[in-house]
């Protein structure tokens, strides 16, 4: 077992972060300029954009303000400059926010200022809290004080015999020590539901996971999609995978075994500990976003060809079993654990492999991701 | 999850299931001893890809993680590569 030596950056309010960021976050579209600039001028900044902001109903709304909400509340963010175009909804937006968080948190208007004036204005503000943040001090956290979001993406054969397996031993670890995770994919358990249904808490979250399968599958057939054509994605046809069964299946082996405790709608944080699933499409982008707002520190990326894609607010750990995919594309991987096909290894000791660079990066280590700067974000995501 | 490997490594197969998976590229004609059975390849089985343990006639399921993933559109002789011109889907389809 890993020797557990976690450290982290306890916020104001409960939560817990392993990074210290300051968001700059535009609450639509025309204020990204402005947030733009700053986070140019000041370093250690993190900037928020989006094209969205203006006249959402329904579940495109709830997701936006679901969305915004999650990020703000997400222990790796210490401080937020909120900048928004009218008075009115900006300070709305900062009120509901402020219920929620003793987290700093500052506001700015462009209506009245202008881009340049106001990103003047908020260049100042932004110093002084990333002066103030960068300031604060690491302490011991707990695997209790995890949440971490688990993904899989760019599927072949060896997600399902290597790289998911693997996951779901380190996700199980996690939840036998009192954290939490969270997976997603509502398209990737179908064919998988009944193994899944057996794991739910009770009736209710097996029957809310089954509506969520079947929702999916009515979507696509509304819109005269066969799935087959849309999932598995050609790079998951060329690695092997057949059908979206055979997707699932494998993709769901990423959960461990422990007993599912909760359905999540979108960008909605876990109010216990242990596992969660969270209904959501399944492109990357929009799953680890929608797991920024739901708190996850942490993101487990397994994946058998690779994937470069990241998140401005969790780090996004890129784990394979695919030793083609470690020379090829090693330059997204974090964790090489194909020697279970090389040299007949363990999951077992592939788990504690991920264990070992996940408690670097929580203490601080970078991801490939990061440093490349693969910051995708994409908000309001309606779509299979 | 067991692993379950044939002797050289080369395949992986979950018990009861009625197709393998290469773990390297594999040739036309290649023998794979499974158990007490050698099945011949009728196909090149690329890396991550599945064949048939055994004959699946038309409509027969096919199982792998001890799961049905789809069905056999087609006759499957033991050795033939198994995958999307020959399975389809039992879910998500707009048409039946």
């Amino acid at each position: 077992m890993a020797e557990l030596n976690f450290t982290g950056f306890r916020t104001s309010d409960e939560v817990v972060g392993i990074r210290n960021r300051v968001l700059v976050l535009s609450l639509n579209s025309f204020c990204n300029a402005t947030v733009d600039i700053i986070c140019q001028a000041i370093d250690g900044t993190t900037p928020i954009v989006h094209p969205h902001g203006r006249n959402e109903v329904g579940i495109y709304k709830e997701r936006l303000e679901s969305s915004l909400l999650g990020f703000v509340l997400n222990g790796n963010v210490q401080a937020v400059l909120v900048v928004g175009y009218e008075p009115e909804s900006t300070t709305r937006f900062v009120e509901m926010v402020k219920e929620k968080t003793n987290k700093p948190i500052e506001k700015l208007v462009v209506l009245g200022n202008g881009t340049l004036d106001a990103a003047r204005l908020g260049a100042e503000v932004a110093l002084n809290l990333v002066y103030q943040t960068s300031r604060k001090k690491r302490e011991a956290i707990q695997v209790s004080d995890l949440i971490i979001g688990v993904k899989c993406g760019g599927s072949d054969t060896t997600s399902s015999i290597v790289s998911n397996p693997a996951v779901g031993y380190v996700v199980d670890w996690i939840i036998s020590n009192g954290g939490t995770a969270i997976f997603s994919e509502t398209t990737e358990i179908i064919g998988a539901e009944h193994i899944l249904v057996r794991r739910a808490a009770n009736q209710e979250v097996a029957n809310r996971i089954k509506e969520a399968a079947e929702a999916n599958e009515r979507l696509a057939k509304s819109v005269g999609i066969d799935l087959l054509g849309v999932n598995p994605v050609p790079d998951n046809i060329r690695g092997g995978i057949t059908t979206i069964e055979e997707k699932s299946l494998g993709a769901i082996l990423k959960t461990g075994k422990s007993t599912i405790q909760d359905v999540l709608k979108y960008g909605q944080a876990p109010t216990r500990p242990g596992l969660h699933f969270m209904d959501s499409p399944s492109a990357a982008t929009e799953v680890m976003t929608g797991l920024s707002a739901a708190g996850a520190q942490l993101i487990l990326f397994s994946t058998g060809t690779g994937n470069p894609v990241g998140n401005r607010i969790s780090p996004v750990l890129k784990i394979t079993g695919n030793p083609r995919t470690v020379t090829s594309m090693g330059s997204h991987i974090d964790v090489d654990i194909s020697d279970v096909i090389t040299q007949n290894s363990t999951i077992e000791k592939a788990g504690e492999e991920i264990i070992r660079v996940a408690v670097e990066v929580v203490n601080g280590a970078l991801t490939k991701a990061e440093i490349l700067h693969h910051n995708e974000f994409a908000l309001i995501p309606v779509g299979l | 999850m067991k692993k379950s490997l044939d002797r050289e490594n080369r395949v992986f197969i979950h018990p009861g299931d009625n197709v393998a998976v290469s773990l390297s590229d594999l040739d036309e004609g290649t023998e794979i001893q499974i158990d007490d059975e050698v099945v011949v390849l009728r196909d090149p089985i690329y890396f991550g890809h599945k064949f048939a343990t055994r004959d699946i006639p038309a409509g027969e399921g096919i199982v792998k993680y001890g799961e049905t993933i789809g069905v056999a559109t087609v006759d499957i002789a033991a050795g033939d590569h198994v995958h999307v011109h020959n399975v389809r889907s039992l879910r998500g389809r707009a048409h039946g």
